[in-house]
């Protein structure tokens, strides 16, 4: 069973990788090569995408065109800085792996692993 | 007799005296999921120790002043009449304790529920931006230093960047991955968010300010030896070297701590697990330290 979340990641998927302005009715084509689905479904979910703000639209004639409001690597860089960033401010919400370090930290990191005559990859 | 200035005592070494004493300790990192625990012992106990005294100390006695009203009286806060009701007294010293446990409970639910908003809202934009990997269990983002970190909570999310999956090789990735579902699978949020509300309330407090930040260490290490479990200690370490060192530093965050540091060698250093005797009785301290102020305060066999 496929719930909504996924139906939104297919439409920003295509438009991600398209790069360009695009009616609903190109990505329900899009989908529907690879599984039915139908157009007021695809319809829909756009209009929420646009209306969280993952989308911005414009009309030409009578469609509405698509296009996202970041790229994918805008979206992501933002979402891996407050991953690894501000949790400072709240680190019960997600718990990364290691902090952020000072340059002398790091040089003392690279010595640790040195003295057990482990060579760091740099 | 008033227990209070027995209670008082007792809080004050557990609030102040304490944390010095367990951060002088080496036992600690060794076995860091007791010490975790322990940590949150001595903020039960520290809790339990302030609401008796707070009761005791409100408690009106034959001797006035010994109260916390006719302290209030003699510091020039004059509750209404110059002699207190021993009725107000009374709500006074009931109202107290309840005050200290709900302050507790209501930081805690707020710190979980704010925290897990945090993360639904994280985790909608990374189901979005990301391409989940069957194969690693995790969300894979485009970004290009090798990063990683955990959405924990019922619908859990390891996020790891494109970097990490190209530049580690696999035992290494492995190992980072088995730290974080160690994470998720321990439920160390919970053990965060509880650290946290206990500092919310007692903001000044040494042991609260320690304990959030000892229990934030200690859960990476207890994650850590998890991963070592089942990847190699090389493995781990150089991970964490790769992870830190190809993150350009920031002003702003670059006061992080030397937590990564102190993982790194512990991780490579010898493993000593301590001694089952020193366990044991660090076990039993940290069963007991909850109960101990309510020993002292009533003595069983006084009734």
């Amino acid at each position: 069973m496929r719930r909504l979340g996924d139906l939104e990641a297919e439409i920003m998927d295509r438009f991600w990788t398209w790069d360009r302005p695009a009616t609903v009715r190109e990505v329900v084509d899009d989908i529907n090569k690879h599984r039915p689905v139908a157009y007021t479904t695809v319809m829909t979910v756009t209009n929420i995408l646009y209306n969280k703000g993952w989308l911005l639209r414009g009309k030409q004639g009578r469609a509405w065109l698509y296009s996202p409001v970041r790229s994918r690597e805008a979206y992501a860089a933002a979402l891996m800085e407050d991953g690894l960033g501000a949790s400072k401010d709240r680190p019960a919400a997600l718990i990364h792996f290691v902090e952020n370090m000072s340059d002398e930290e790091v040089a003392a990191l690279r010595k640790a692993l040195r003295n057990v005559g482990r060579q760091a990859k740099s | 007799m008033n227990a209070a200035p027995v209670l008082v005592g007792y809080t004050a070494a557990i609030g102040f005296a304490a944390p010095y004493l367990l951060l002088r300790s080496r036992w600690p990192h060794r076995a860091p999921a007791l010490a975790a625990a322990v940590w949150h012992a001595l903020a039960v106990s520290f809790a339990i120790g302030a609401a008796l005294a707070a009761y005791n100390l409100a408690m009106p006695t034959e001797h006035l002043h010994a109260g916390l009203v006719g302290l209030l009286h003699s510091c020039g806060l004059h509750v209404d009449t110059g002699r207190p009701d021993p009725d107000t007294a009374h709500q006074l010293a009931v109202a107290l304790p309840v005050a200290i446990g709900a302050a507790l409970l209501a930081s805690f639910a707020f710190h979980v529920v704010r925290a897990r908003r945090a993360r639904g809202r994280h985790r909608q934009a990374v189901d979005l931006v990301g391409r989940r990997s069957a194969r690693l269990r995790a969300t894979v983002l485009p970004y290009d230093t090798p990063a990683a970190y955990c959405l924990p909570g019922r619908r859990p999310r390891i996020v790891v960047s494109d970097a990490a999956v190209r530049q580690l090789t696999r035992e290494q990735l492995g190992a980072v991955l088995e730290h974080e579902r160690a994470h998720i699978a321990g439920r160390h949020h919970l053990a965060l968010a509880a650290a946290e509300a206990f500092h919310s309330v007692f903001p000044r407090l040494p042991l609260a300010r320690h304990a959030r930040e000892q229990t934030a260490l200690l859960l990476e290490m207890i994650a850590d030896d998890r991963a070592l479990r089942s990847h190699s200690h090389d493995a781990l370490a150089t991970a964490m070297y790769e992870m830190v060192a190809s993150r350009a530093p920031k002003g702003a965050f670059a006061a992080g701590g030397h937590g990564a540091l102190i993982r790194v060698q512990r991780i490579l250093g010898p493993r000593r697990a301590p001694h089952p005797a020193l366990w044991g009785s660090v076990a039993a301290a940290a069963v007991v330290v909850p109960l101990l102020p309510l020993l002292v305060a009533c003595p069983p066999g006084l009734g």
